[in-house]
This record gives structure tokens, sequence and C-alpha cells, in this order.
């Protein structure tokens, strides 16, 4: 995945055969992190902790809700997300790079989570546990590619 | 929306967030962000330039607190403001809470 011009307006990536491939399976396993992971304050001590935590739930349902309609929209539109025999092109206004990065930290986060949120060493790797360290990966990888443009790495 | 938090602070001073005087009507709420292995570093710290606005030596500071600290104060706010922050940062899956300033 390499940056190939950019304006103020627009990014533009080439992504290669196989990176055309998996970004789409990637992005379609949002959301991956559990409603319950996110928790307002650890301490609960705020002003009516079950009613601002609920408030906090429900925003964050909603964000979820319009992420997965993007997701699906950014896949369908060749505009923006064409996949080839040969690889793809993926054009993104300065704003849906950063919703992008959101969503893949959901998959990495989430994909982590599922493999038992490993401090250290990961689980050993079966049948079970590979796709999860896949998807983690992945994500992370496509990430990488993102905050590289964003900072002027690529 | 990245949001703005005043005043700017240089990195080595954490404790400047908390220097703004205490109201005895509004208490202040530290936001909080503990550290999660699975995060990119860089990318916490780009997180932080969004969502505060700072400068990328600030949000350098901060993410290495966090890393090596388990974790960092990043602002201390009103309610409504440190709800908001910690939504933001929760946007992005970062490990942040809201907590009372005692």
């Amino acid at each position: 995945m390499k940056l190939l011009n950019a304006t103020g307006t627009r990014l533009l990536f080439h992504l290669g055969r196989r990176e055309a491939r998996l970004l789409p399976q990637i992005l379609q396993l949002y959301p991956r992190v559990p409603p319950a992971h996110h928790v307002l304050s650890r301490t609960g001590q705020v002003p009516n902790p079950q009613a601002n935590q609920q408030l906090l739930d429900e925003a964050l349902a909603d964000q979820r809700s319009e992420n997965r309609q993007q997701v699906l929209a950014l896949l369908t539109d060749r505009q923006r997300f064409a996949p080839s025999e040969t690889g793809g092109r993926l054009s993104l206004a300065p704003a849906e790079v950063e919703w992008l990065l959101q969503v893949l930290n959901d998959i990495r986060v989430g994909s982590w989570i599922r493999l038992g949120s490993p401090e250290g060493k990961l689980p050993e790797l079966d049948d079970s546990t590979a796709p999860d360290f896949l998807s983690m990966e992945m994500a992370g990888y496509f990430q990488a590619r993102l905050l590289d443009a964003l900072h002027g790495e690529a | 929306m990245a949001g703005i938090v005043t005043p700017e602070i240089q990195p080595g001073s954490v404790q400047a967030t908390e220097d703004q005087p205490k109201s005895g009507l509004e208490p202040g709420y530290l936001v909080i962000c503990w550290n999660d292995p699975v995060n990119y570093m860089h990318y916490v710290t780009h997180v932080f330039q969004k969502v505060f606005g700072w400068a990328r030596k600030k949000a350098e500071f901060h993410m290495l607190q966090v890393h090596e600290q388990g974790k960092s104060v990043l602002a201390r706010e009103s309610m409504e403001k440190a709800e908001h922050y910690v939504h933001q940062l929760q946007k992005y899956s970062l490990h942040a809470t809201m907590e009372r300033d005692e």
C-alpha cells in the first residue's frame, strides 16, 4: 500500500493485489470490540454513573452503526475503492482516513481481546487463534500505512 | 471533531494540566489514558494530536508516559468536557476514562 498522491482534499493509495483482496476482508470484521469494553470511569466516582455510562454506550453504539454503514459504502464505491486483478486504488478524504483509522483500530483491539488480551507473549497459534491473530496484524498493517501517509513517512 | 485543551503545556510538566483553580461548584475531572499493549505508539501519538490539538512533541510525551508508567493524565476538565474527551478517545479504541480529581 503506497501513497501515490496527496492533496488537501484527497489521498490516493495504490494497493497491491493481496492488499486489495485483504482490505475488504479485514473491514468486514468491523465492529470487533465488545460494546461493554469501554467504561466511563474506573472508580465510578462521577455523578449518575449508570446514566452517564448508558449515554456513553449509546453514543458509541451510534458511532459503530454509522461506521459500519460507511465501511459498506466505501467497499462498494468504485470511485473510492477500485480493486482489480493487478491491485487496486483507494481514494480517501482526510476525514475518511481518520475514520478508517478508528475502524482499523477497533478491529485490531477487538481481535486482541478475542486472543485473551495478552500483555506479552501471544497464545499458541492454532486453528482457533490464528484468524484473530491475522486480523489483528493485518488491521495494524493498514493502520501503519495510513499513519505513514498522514505523517509524511511513506 | 478535534477539541483544544488550554493552556498549552510543555512536555515534562504533566502536572500543569491540573493547575487550573478548583471550584467548589464544579470539581475537576481527570481524563486518563491507560496502557493497552496492543496499540501502536505512533497511533496513540496521532490520536492525542487529533483529539487535543497538541503538537507532536507533547503528544509523544504523554504517549510515552502511558507506555512506561501505565497511564497518563491528559487533561483536567469540567465533567462535560471530560466526558467529551473520553468519548473521543474511545472512538479511537483507546483505553480512556474520567476520574474525579480529589
